[in-house]
């Protein structure tokens, strides 16, 4: 079992409706007026106690039109529209850098960092990195830590957007320690 | 008691489940597919929850699903109803494990009564007449064959996790056994993921008479009576009755206290069934013997005739037992009366081989004070509604009730010729040929054939 979900996607003239196709609690919903684009995690699912992220998927950019839920876990049925998103206008100067594909990069195939933070390698500075050139990553395989305000977020293998549902890691782009920004190019993959 | 309970079914089932609920003062939540969204017997349920798209496996069959729909409604009680995940053991110990009340025995024994060997081991050592046979899965090929010569000719091999009807292979002599051993076992390893195989002696035709039992957590167990449901069409009962006609009082009486026993022995809680096997009176060995063939872990499609003979409302008790309550009455309180006669109303048209019809019921109304008895019906559907194609393609049930036996047919005849149903094919016209066969109206038919099918006149 993986530990995402990608939300399904529905169109309703300009807007795009996102749903949930499972059932559970829906938390740490985005707020209207933020942006999103494809990889992006937009809140969470939990589901009998675990949680699995909730990921926008492949060729999806919108800006977020419906408030934030009342209730800090909402109960969602399967299908219910979790977020409705109106088109981000041409030239706004808030719209995300990234193109409709942010895997795709000069580089290669890319998995960019979710948020903003400090990229750890490994799990202690005494244990080794989560995975190395060479390794095979399958979803939800930990791939390092994100660290903002002291706490530590764990990095897991995503495969949105063009990325391989399995992937070998080519290089690591960014160094054991370094400072990144959302959307970073954290790992080159290329399909295992 | 449980103040809200989730309802993992859908349809009549759901309806049914639903009734017993309000009859308790609990709440009843339902879930529900894509499919049956907005349907006439989701708007019994206080909340209705989507778990997922039309069909079952992507919907009423995803028990995880199920499972946080009912933690997210505060419901603490989850039934299971009957179909789906009813008699699933891996969903009832994640249900425990979860907190959430499970309605139904313990996922130790549903794993155990699920398996066809340990089954029969159990209820022997409970003190079950079995059909004569290996004990428990055979080593090899040469092991079928010892086990085969003792027991005689002939005999059939079957996939000890198997069920529906697969996974069998029917031996008249040594070498059919040594022949068919291996291939059995590589499609019951196969189909049914073991590739355990046992063998017993086969008995043509016979009939199917089932007891029902309801026992509570004290070790209180009680039967309700046998039903019989020997009208068959393969292995799917149309017609049940209760009492059976086979049966002479005394053997009523052994029978139901054997069956209660057992159930206490072996450890069961709730409402079940134990289904047995009268062998014909042509057989050579054991004519007449009533084996044990298996045990329900579950409610069942049938059990309102029982109700109607004994007064007793099956699906609340096994919710009050499920909840803790004892049972407030024994063995002596219960007074069997009258008889009762159920039909199966399905949408297959008769004439075309029993095809299942989905549609919409343009017409949909019976006449529940036809007749001299009494009749109830047993329906989630009403009329101008679609029946989706994902789902069985039962109807509804019709259930007679009447002093005596054949005020019962009558009155189930009356009921059925009341029936205003348009827009798709049923079984109602198989159900007429059956009641007015003289097959079944002496009592005297077996699951060998269907009493009055084919009709005379469709013969021509």
């Amino acid at each position: 079992m993986t530990n995402i979900i990608e939300f399904k996607v529905t169109r309703d003239g300009e807007r795009t409706l996102l749903s949930v196709p499972e059932v559970g609690l829906f938390t740490r919903a985005l707020p209207a007026g933020a942006l999103l684009s494809p990889g992006q995690h937009a809140g969470y699912l939990l589901q009998l106690g675990l949680g699995r992220a909730l990921v926008v998927p492949a060729g999806v950019t919108g800006r977020i039109v419906t408030e934030r839920p009342e209730k800090v876990h909402l109960p969602i049925g399967y299908g219910d529209v979790v977020y409705e998103l109106e088109p981000i206008e041409a030239g706004d100067g808030r719209a995300p850098q990234e193109s409709p594909d942010e895997a795709q990069s000069d580089d290669g195939l890319v998995l960019r960092a979710p948020h903003t933070g400090r990229f750890w390698h490994r799990p202690s500075p005494d244990e080794p990195a989560f995975c190395k050139v060479g390794d095979t990553l399958s979803p939800g395989a930990a791939v390092g830590l994100i660290e903002i305000m002291k706490t530590f977020t764990q990095i897991g293998y995503t495969p949105t957007g063009s990325l391989p549902s399995n992937a070998k890691v080519i290089k690591m782009l960014a160094g054991d320690g370094d400072d990144v920004t959302e959307g970073a190019p954290l790992i080159e993959v290329e399909p295992a | 008691m449980f103040h809200r309970l989730l309802i993992a079914n859908r349809g009549e089932v759901a309806t049914r489940v639903a009734r017993a609920c309000r009859s308790l003062g609990i709440s009843p939540i339902g879930v529900a597919s894509e499919a049956d969204i907005g349907a006439a017997w989701t708007l019994e349920m206080d909340e209705v929850v989507c778990i997922g798209p039309g069909a079952p496996s992507d919907s009423y069959l995803q028990g995880k699903r199920i499972l946080q729909a009912a933690k997210q409604t505060r419901s603490t009680a989850i039934h299971p109803g009957w179909g789906f995940l009813a008699e699933n053991a891996g969903f009832a110990a994640l249900c425990r494990s979860h907190g959430v009340t499970f309605v139904g025995p313990a996922p130790e024994l549903m794993a155990r009564m699920g398996l066809k060997s340990p089954a029969k081991a159990a209820m022997r050592a409970a003190g079950l007449p079995v059909i004569p046979g290996s004990d428990g899965p055979l080593a090899d090929a040469e092991d079928a064959a010892r086990v085969a010569e003792q027991v005689g000719f002939p005999v059939i091999l079957k996939a000890d996790a198997g069920g529906g009807g697969r996974g069998m292979r029917l031996c008249h002599n040594i070498s059919d056994v040594r022949d068919a051993f291996s291939l059995c076992a590589s499609e019951a390893l196969s189909n049914f993921g073991s590739a355990s195989v046992y063998l017993e002696k086969y008995l043509t035709g016979g009939r199917h008479i089932e007891v029902q039992v309801l026992v509570d957590n004290y070790g209180n167990a009680v039967h309700l009576g046998e039903r019989e449901c020997s009208v068959q069409r393969r292995h799917q009962k149309l017609t049940e009755e209760s009492p059976s006609p086979a049966l002479t009082p005394k053997e009523r009486e052994q029978l139901g206290a054997l069956a209660a026993a057992a159930s206490v022995r072996v450890g069961y809680t709730g409402a079940g069934t134990i289904e047995f096997l009268r062998a014909s009176p042509n057989e050579s060995v054991g004519a007449g013997e009533l084996y044990f063939m298996e045990m329900n872990t579950r409610l069942q499609v049938e059990h309102p005739v029982s109700e109607m003979v004994t007064g007793i409302d099956l699906a609340a008790w096994q919710i009050r037992i499920a909840a803790g309550e004892p049972l407030d009455f024994r063995q002596s309180d219960i007074r069997f009366r009258g008889h009762a006669v159920e039909a199966r109303i399905n949408a297959e048209d008769p004439t075309q081989n029993f095809r299942p019809a989905p549609g919409t019921l343009s017409k949909f109304s019976f006449d529940l004070n036809a007749g001299p008895g009494k009749l109830r019906l047993d329906t989630h559907l009403k009329q101008g509604e679609t029946v989706p194609p994902h789902y069985d393609s039962l109807l509804g049930k019709l259930i007679a009730w009447g002093e005596t036996r054949d005020e019962a047919i009558e009155t189930l005849l009356a009921g059925l010729a009341s029936a205003r149903v348009e827009g798709l094919p049923t079984t109602i016209s198989l159900h007429q040929s059956v009641l007015q066969s003289a097959a079944f109206q002496s009592g005297e038919y077996d699951t060998s054939s269907i009493p009055g099918w084919p009709p005379v006149a469709a013969k021509r």
